[in-house]
């Protein structure tokens, strides 16, 4: 056992160093592009009207107006460190999320750092003498110490010891100060050790009698003990074998778990690099971060771009549904409010090519997504008010009433899809003829 | 715990017993030195500003910095720019139609506007920050401001004062530096005392 943990120990090293130049970035050569810096930057710079997010993950207008001036700064050539010092200027040292490291804040940085210490030095002086107590010979060294060249005084001294602690605790027993299975633990590890001394010295023959007394008196009361033993607790007669069985069932485990350690280190080794070699959006780090899925980000870029839309910020809430659009070009809901924003633009200032984009854009979240009815009510709206295709808008509108919209939404389309009926001479459906 | 420490444990009672009271000197010393930890950590929190107070103090008023540029549109789409020297002190607002506090301090900015402007000593300037074009000049038309406000609508106003929160006002000395801010509602007489206080300090023409 003790031979296999040397290449183990070794193995569990060398994943470790792999794994932290891996994570160091030291192998990345190419210097970083201007959007990969302004997205290094933009992660640790505090959003300044939503606390603990970073500008990166944020889709607060102050987010949006610090990643614009990080990336124009960054494009007018100053450096990232210019950068940050010029939001530090303006919004103090709590703009950055990292506390700085001065001052107080300091200990934040070194605490960690002395506590992984103190804690490598206990574990080193633990482990040292945990090893020394269970040493080669099982035990403390002896008076004379159990160097390898054990001389025959040495020996001799050690063996009286052994001796004499045997017959303290045969005294002991039988003055009823220990416990069965405590005085069965101790005589097993004396003989042990009595027995690795002799093996050592290689002089069984030359045994002194007194000693050889002792351990013949002991052998001999241990039927005796064994009875007591059973007649007072039947199980402590099976502990003595199961206690020297059990040093050597230890030893096997740690080696168990060395190995699963290793197979764990290796395989979030494996990852690391899968992630490493893979794409990874500009600043993201491949230990990965606190972020947001791509599905949330697009869940909060629609639901911000319907508030900017509500607040009558036309072109924020547009700029937010192209940038959801250049990320996922089939959503539906992007894909029907943009058109719709485009068609109301081009209308009020007459271009052709505004309103082709919307049609397009509307006629593709209708065939994508047949139930919803935010596109076909702007669909119905277009065919209407462009084309005057009253037969057409009446199709989408019903489309529109049968999709379960929301009744706010239905009252405030109503006089729109009053007329389209009226228009292509339908009776008015009731959902928008009392409004 | 493995059985070979066990009976060095009992080793130990049998060749020479253990000093109990070892161990009792090392729970002590460890209970006072965590004592000492946690007393320590509560004296550092308890004497240092509070976050919020750090985060709204301005770096700009600290080091009296010159007033950051301020150009652009207003809500009249006219265009507007400070001179960098106003020769006047300025207070510079940043609000919000639906911000409470913003609609508390409307009052007082139009006093102190109408104060000021006989003298021509002070005069307010607002820049929307949070809201938009349409509702921040309803809410002013219903105020009554004269006063000219910038739209900012890429809040690049905001950012270049470092603000984070309405309302937010800044005190620009005739020369043209930051000397003053206000994060939360203002009053005419404490921007009169402020103005005062920037005067006593050699910050008037």
């Amino acid at each position: 056992m003790r031979r296999h943990r040397f290449p183990l120990w070794t193995a569990l090293g060398a994943v470790l160093v792999v794994a932290l130049v891996l994570g160091s970035g030291l192998l990345t050569s190419s210097p970083p592009t201007d959007a990969q810096r302004a997205a290094a930057i933009e992660s640790v710079v505090r959003c300044p009207t939503c606390e603990d997010l970073s500008v990166a993950q944020s889709t607060a207008p102050t987010a949006v107006a610090v990643r614009a001036a990080v990336t124009q700064q960054i494009a007018e050539g100053r450096s990232d460190q210019q950068v940050e010092s010029y939001l530090v200027e303006r919004y103090g040292s709590s703009i950055v999320l990292d506390p700085p490291a001065r001052g107080w804040s300091l200990l934040v940085w070194l605490l960690p750092l002395l506590g992984g210490c103190a804690a490598a030095v206990a574990l080193g002086v633990v482990l040292f003498r945990r090893r020394r107590l269970s040493g080669p010979d099982g035990g403390r060294p002896g008076p004379g110490g159990p160097g390898p060249d054990l001389t025959p005084e040495a020996a001799a001294e050690r063996r009286t010891f052994l001796a004499r602690s045997l017959a303290d605790a045969d005294a002991e027993y039988l003055a009823g100060d220990l416990s069965d299975q405590d005085y069965l633990a101790l005589r097993q590890r004396d003989m042990v050790r009595l027995a690795a001394l002799e093996a050592r010295t290689g002089e069984a023959a030359a045994v002194g009698p007194a000693v050889t007394q002792a351990a013949v008196a002991v052998d001999e009361r241990v039927p005796e003990v064994g009875i007591a033993t059973a007649q007072r607790a039947g199980t402590a007669v099976s502990t003595a074998p199961g206690a020297g069985a059990r040093p050597r069932l230890r030893l096997r485990r740690n080696t168990w778990f060395l190995v699963i350690g290793c197979v764990c280190l290796a395989s979030a080794l494996i990852v690391a690099v899968a992630t490493f070699a893979s794409d990874r959006q500009p600043g993201q780090s491949a230990t990965g971060t606190f972020a947001q899925t791509q599905a949330q980000q697009t869940e909060e870029s629609l639901a911000q771009a319907a508030t900017d839309e509500n607040q009558g910020q036309v072109g924020q809430a547009a700029q937010l549904y192209q940038s959801v659009l250049h990320q996922h070009p089939d959503n539906e809901v992007a894909l029907a409010q943009l058109g719709w924003l485009e068609f109301e633009t081009g209308r009020q200032g007459n271009s052709a090519s505004l309103i082709a984009d919307a049609r397009a854009k509307l006629l593709r979240a209708v065939r994508l997504a047949p139930s919803d009815y935010a596109g076909h009510l702007y669909l119905g709206t277009l065919l209407l008010q462009r084309d005057g295709n009253a037969a057409g808008a009446v199709a989408q509108y019903r489309r529109f009433l049968a999709d379960g919209p929301p009744a706010a939404l239905v009252g405030q389309a109503s006089p729109e899809v009053r007329s389209a009926f009226q228009q292509a001479g339908l009776p008015v459906p009731a959902a928008v003829a009392g409004a | 715990m493995s059985i070979g420490t066990e009976v060095d444990v009992q080793a130990g009672t049998v060749t020479s017993p253990p000093t109990p009271a070892t161990g009792r000197h090392t729970a002590r010393w460890v209970a006072v030195i965590a004592l000492a930890v946690c007393a320590g950590l509560v004296a550092v929190l308890a004497t240092r500003p509070s976050a919020q107070t750090v985060a709204a103090r301005s770096p700009l008023v600290d080091t009296h910095a010159v007033a950051p540029p301020i150009a652009g549109a207003t809500l009249d789409g006219a265009s507007y720019r400070l001179p960098r020297a106003p020769g006047h002190y300025v207070v510079l607002n940043f609000f919000a139609s639906w911000c409470i506090p913003c609609q508390e301090e409307g009052p007082e900015l139009v006093a102190f506007q109408f104060q000021h402007q006989s003298t021509g000593d002070a005069s307010v300037l607002s820049v929307v920050f949070e809201d938009t074009v349409g509702d921040a000049r309803a809410y002013q038309q219903k105020l009554g401001v004269t006063w000219p406000t910038m739209a900012d609508n890429d809040g690049a106003l905001a950012l270049a004062y470092g603000v984070r929160s309405d309302p937010t006002s800044f005190l620009i000395s005739p020369d043209g530096r930051v000397v003053a801010s206000v994060t939360g509602g203002a009053t005419a007489k404490g921007l009169d005392q402020l103005v005062a206080r920037a005067e006593a300090s050699g910050y008037g023409t």
